[in-house]
């Protein structure tokens, strides 16, 4: 507890009933507050404290008489000191019998009372001339009383006690103070006469203006007495009171008017309040009309308040009206709230007004609902709408030319009509990104408290229920529109009634449509939707870009399968010998590659990499494979087609036989095409640089794109090119070494030769040279189309007529002498001249074919050696054409 | 029926006398509680009283602030009667406050019967230097015609404001052991006032 108060100073320190005091001193509280207690003079003052500081108090004084202590109390000091006193008196202090020289305002006099005349309470000179002494030391009055019931200390009084008196105000003064104090009282009672005398002395101009005034005031009396008589104060009465009513009068006038003000104040203010009531319907058809559903709101909210408890029937009507409009009102804007479209923040704005006017609808959740009904609504709205679209349209297209026709058509006159399911699933998509968001907001706001709206139980699963909802829909949507096989049979009933354009056109559309799926699903990953809502989108999106992945392939394939062959050699640049054929191949799967990649192999948000996809893995070698094979396929075809050029220039297979060289400058004059033989070897060539370079490059190409390697399907394609080759290569000799080696046996025995005749030998014989120089023209004839295809073709050629060779020796019955010179030089030039090609089949061939022809002496010998010396110089360039580089 | 008189410290009387609104209140606002009132409120007669400590001793000062307003003169005789000091003050703005000190000076002087009486000549307001109508000269040749001491103050500055009561106090505390020396002294003494009042009236 804190120092107690103290009271030091009193502003003024004595004074009558109701003066205001400035109480000084300290610790006199800490606040207002803090001040709990005041007393002056044992009055309770309390009421009147004004705190001002802890220095300083005001109070008014109450009803006291007499001094007395100031005592403060405060909480935080408990019950204070004082050091001064305060003296409270009546006014009537100077009274008849109190002489005072100045003018004393008598008017109070009356209010406090003739009884307190008595002149001891103002403070008072000592009787006996001594020095008052201090109220401490005094007696209690109590004690006092005690020594003398029923007397007291007042020296004017009936009842004065000297001995109260002294013991009250000299207990401790000495005898001889005593003493002497009684010779001044006697001097004083002495003096009495001498002290009225010196009185009026000391105040004769005074005393004489009164006396004058008396004279005056006789004179005037005697003189008014004729007029008025003995007794003018009857009249005086008389007149008085007459004032009196007259006044009264006055007054009740006053006082009466004063009433009916009031009373006509009253009345104007209730009216003023049940104008408000009335007015309102009025003032609330207005506001509505205006819009301000604010003010609406709150006129009702003051209009329930002042008269929701009222009884009078009047006012029950009027409220009654104000609450059909309100009613009204409520349903009008619960109508607003729900009709589409509508802005979230204008929801928010009519549940608000919903709720403050208290109505019966579950506002918010209305709004929740009507805006997914409406979600579900505009989806079927732009299902149907395309779907009417599309109905004559489809007509006309099913009645349009095949499959072929529309592909030779440039593609630009193709989508003049957009599909149906283009647009719909484009218009789904961007309808979704418009609408869905307000929806995921508004039940947000709705569960976060927002809206200030009580959430019923469930509601939580029932609006997670609509969104999935929603989110299936549109999923549903988007795969019944593009890739409808991914939907159970009813579902594609209910989703999938749009027909589905030709490939082609899709796989235009396709990537420009992954892209607006995947910008909706961005929406929902910004709207940070539950996973299970995202990943019902993702996998649409997986399967659709597994879909549109799928249609490039095959798009692609179909473009391979078309690819034509020009015949045209390549003589220049990096790959030579080979026609454009492989080569667009390989640029066309590098254009889809690169497609690919942009739009589907991307990975954007949330997506996985098709490459970790199995089900996209397997498409993907299977739509490799089938690319693959359609290209094989193409060869094949090319390949197998003899008869395309038979119409085209009828020349028989014959035409080496009789040494013409290669004729394709004739056939080139007529078209293009070469000769079969130069086909075959044309397509041989692009066989084999596919299948070694090619598909090399295919696979760096893969791995540039980030594609998978897709080994299988290369291998396997591998293989089927070898076979292929084979059959090519079987084809060609088939083509080529049959009619060569047919000629050997009739021009072998041309001019009726046998080898058991005896025509001496000079030269090898004219089949020999025959032979070779067609063995010439094919190799010429390779050259000319791809000088790697010597190795592949010319031995084998080689090899049968080095068989045919031998067949032809063995078939001989006899040899002369001559005919066994002659066949050994034959068989040992073509197998010297040969030997660059020979495998070693065909050497085991010469060497049997040599051993069949029987065995020379030492002359035919060196007769053998001459004719090949002479044959070696004579056929230098042919031998040289033959000879491997 | 004797309390316990000997605990209470030595209790010294000062009256503050002078014109109104020369500043006898805010003198004594301001020695008693440190503040400064810049409104002037008359007086009618304030009582202050607090203890202090005058050269080392603890003595009781109790001060009555009484009205300068002429209303108020007929009861000024009570109250000078009571008082063993007096702080006589004029403001040295005022050359009619400084007349006036004159016939305080004798009523003081009549009512006390005593010309030793412990009395101090105030000119106060002297941090209004500009405004000043009462010389020092005026005002010390006053003081020592009536053989008391002269100082200026400022109730606003707080100057000299401790020292005057503090003069004044050590002069009656001197007074009272001078009185108390002459034993019995003190009836005779009142007689003698008594006397001598009664001879002017
Ligand atoms: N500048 C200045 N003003 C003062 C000084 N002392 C008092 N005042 C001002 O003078 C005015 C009167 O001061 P009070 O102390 O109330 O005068 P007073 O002597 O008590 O007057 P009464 O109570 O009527 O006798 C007030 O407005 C004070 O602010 C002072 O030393 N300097
Ligand atoms: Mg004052």
């Amino acid at each position: 507890m804190g120092p107690p108060p103290i009271v030091t100073g009193l502003s003024p320190n004595e004074g009558p009933p109701g003066t205001r005091i400035k109480i000084r001193g300290e610790n006199l509280g800490k606040s207002p507050q803090d001040l709990v207690g005041l007393t002056i003079c044992g009055v309770d003052s309390l009421l009147t404290a004004e705190w001002k500081s802890e220095n300083k108090i005001i109070a008014i004084s109450g009803p006291i008489k007499g001094k007395g202590d100031i005592i403060v109390t405060t909480r935080s000091g408990g019950v204070g000191s004082c050091n001064v006193t305060f003296k409270g008196y009546h006014i009537a202090t100077i009274g008849p019998m109190k002489e005072s020289a100045v003018w004393v305002e008598e008017t109070e006099l009356f209010t406090w009372g003739r009884h307190s005349l008595s002149p001891s309470s103002y403070q008072q000179e000592d009787p006996l001339g001594l020095s008052v002494e201090d109220a401490e030391k005094k007696i209690p009055e109590d004690d006092l009383l005690q020594f003398y019931p029923t007397r007291n200390g007042d020296i004017t009084s009936n009842d004065f006690s000297a001995g109260w008196f002294l013991l009250e105000n000299h207990q401790t003064t000495s005898f001889n103070d005593l003493h002497a104090g009684l010779v001044h009282l006697r001097r004083k009672v002495q003096g009495q006469k001498e002290g009225q005398l010196s009185f009026l002395k000391a105040n004769i101009g005074a005393v004489m203006d009164q006396i004058d005034t008396l004279v005056n005031l006789k004179d005037r009396y005697e003189a008014d007495l004729p007029k008025l008589g003995h007794e003018p104060t009857l009249k005086l009465e008389k007149a008085i009171k007459e004032s009196e009513h007259e006044a009264r009068k006055l007054f009740d006038e006053v006082l009466n008017r004063k009433d009916r003000a009031e009373k006509t104040r009253n009345a104007l203010n209730v009216l003023t309040r049940f104008r408000f009531l009335f007015c309102l319907p009025c003032v609330i058809d207005r506001n509505i009309k205006k819009g301000d559903y604010d003010i609406v709101i709150n006129d009702y909210i003051r209009v329930k308040n002042l008269f929701h408890k009222t009884d009078i029937p009047i006012f029950k009507a009027a409220l009654n009206e104000i609450e059909k409009r309100i009613t009204d009102l409520q349903t009008k804007l619960h109508q607003d709230l729900q009709n589409m479209p509508i802005t979230v923040e204008q929801q928010k704005r009519l549940i608000r007004y919903l709720v403050n006017l208290e109505s019966p609808f579950d506002a918010a959740w209305d709004a929740i609902k009507a805006r997914s009904e409406y979600i579900s609504k505009k989806f079927g709205l732009i299902h149907n709408y395309h779907k009417s679209l599309e109905k004559p349209d489809s007509k006309s297209k099913s009645g349009s030319a095949s499959k072929y026709s529309k592909y030779n058509k440039s593609p630009n006159t193709e989508i003049t009509i957009i599909p149906a399911c283009v647009n719909f699933t484009d218009e789904i998509c961007l309808s979704i990104t418009e609408t869905f968001p307000d929806l995921w907001k508004i039940g947000q706001s709705y569960f976060s408290g927002e809206l200030q709206v009580k959430i019923e139980a469930g509601r939580q699963t029932e609006y997670k229920h609509m969104v999935m909802n929603v989110i299936e829909t549109y999923c549903k949507y988007v795969r019944g529109s593009l890739i409808p096989n991914t939907l159970d049979k009813t579902e594609r009933a209910q989703y999938g009634t749009l027909t589905l354009p030709e490939r082609d056109e899709m796989a235009l559309y396709l990537p420009e449509l992954l892209h607006s799926v995947r910008s909706a699903y961005s929406t929902f990953i910004k709207l940070d939707l539950p996973s299970e809502a995202l990943d019902l989108v993702n996998l649409v999106l997986l399967d659709l870009r597994i879909h549109c992945m799928s249609i490039m392939f095959q798009q692609t394939t179909e473009q391979i399968k078309q690819l034509t062959e020009n015949w045209k050699i390549n003589y220049t640049g990096k790959f030579t010998g080979v026609t454009e054929l492989p080569l667009k191949f390989l640029n066309l799967i590098e254009d889809m590659m690169k497609a690919v990649k942009e739009s589907v192999l991307s990975i954007e948000q949330r997506e996985i990499s098709l490459l970790e996809n199995q089900m996209a893995q397997k498409e993907m070698e299977k739509q490799m494979n089938n690319m693959l094979i359609a290209f094989h396929n193409v060869l094949n075809n090319l390949s197998s087609s003899e008869d395309y050029d038979e119409c085209e220039n009828g020349t028989p297979v014959v035409s080496q036989l009789i040494g013409t060289p290669v004729s394709s400058h004739k056939t080139s004059s007529k078209s293009n095409i070469p000769i079969w033989e130069h086909r075959l070897l044309i397509i041989l060539s692009n066989c084999l640089f596919t299948k070694i370079t090619v598909l090399d490059m295919l696979v760096t190409k893969f791995k540039e794109n980030g594609f998978p390697p897709l080994q299988t399907s290369l291998s396997s394609a591998k293989i089927k090119l070898e076979q292929l080759e084979k059959s090519i290569l079987d084809k060609y000799l088939e083509q080529k070494s049959d009619p060569l080696v047919g000629t050997i046996e009739p021009s072998m025995y041309l001019g009726r030769f046998d080898w058991h005749l005896s025509i001496p030998p000079n030269d090898i014989r004219p089949y020999v040279k025959e032979c070779i120089n067609n063995l010439i023209n094919v190799h010429s004839e390779i050259i000319h189309i791809s000088p790697t295809l010597l190795n592949a073709v010319l031995p084998q050629v080689v090899e049968t007529v080095a068989e045919e060779l031998y067949r032809l020796m063995s078939c001989a019955q006899r040899f002369s002498r001559e005919g066994a010179v002659q066949a050994r030089a034959d068989i040992i030039a073509l197998q010297e001249f040969l030997e660059g090609y020979s495998t070693e089949k065909a050497q085991h061939y010469f060497k049997e074919a040599i051993e069949v022809v029987p065995p020379l002496d030492r002359t035919d010998e060196i007769i053998v050696e001459d004719i090949l010396r002479q044959c070696r110089a004579r056929m230098k360039i042919q031998v040289m054409c033959l000879r491997k580089a | 029926m004797a309390k316990k008189t000997t605990v209470q410290p030595a209790l010294h009387k000062v009256i503050m006398v002078g014109s109104g609104g020369v500043g006898k209140s805010a003198l004594t606002l301001q020695f008693m509680y440190d503040e400064f009132v810049e409104d002037y409120e008359p007086t009618k007669a304030d009582s202050y009283r607090k203890k202090i400590l005058l050269d080392g001793e603890e003595v009781q000062i109790d001060i009555l602030d009484t009205a300068g307003q002429e209303d108020y003169a007929a009861i000024r005789d009570n109250y000078f009667r009571s008082g063993e000091g007096f702080l006589c003050i004029f403001s040295i703005t005022e050359d009619e406050s400084f007349q006036a000190t004159q016939e305080f000076r004798e009523q003081i002087l009549r009512v006390k019967n005593d010309d030793q009486i412990p009395f101090l000549l105030v000119g106060n307001k002297c941090d209004l230097e500009e405004k000043r109508k009462v010389t020092l000269q005026e005002a010390q040749d006053r003081a020592n015609k009536w053989g008391v001491p002269y100082v200026e103050t400022s109730a606003k500055t707080r100057e000299h404001v401790d020292k005057v009561f503090y003069d004044l106090m050590r002069e009656i505390r001197a007074r009272k052991k001078e009185e108390n020396k002459t034993s019995n002294g003190r009836g005779k003494d009142k007689n003698k006032k008594k006397k001598l009042k009664c001879i002017i009236l």
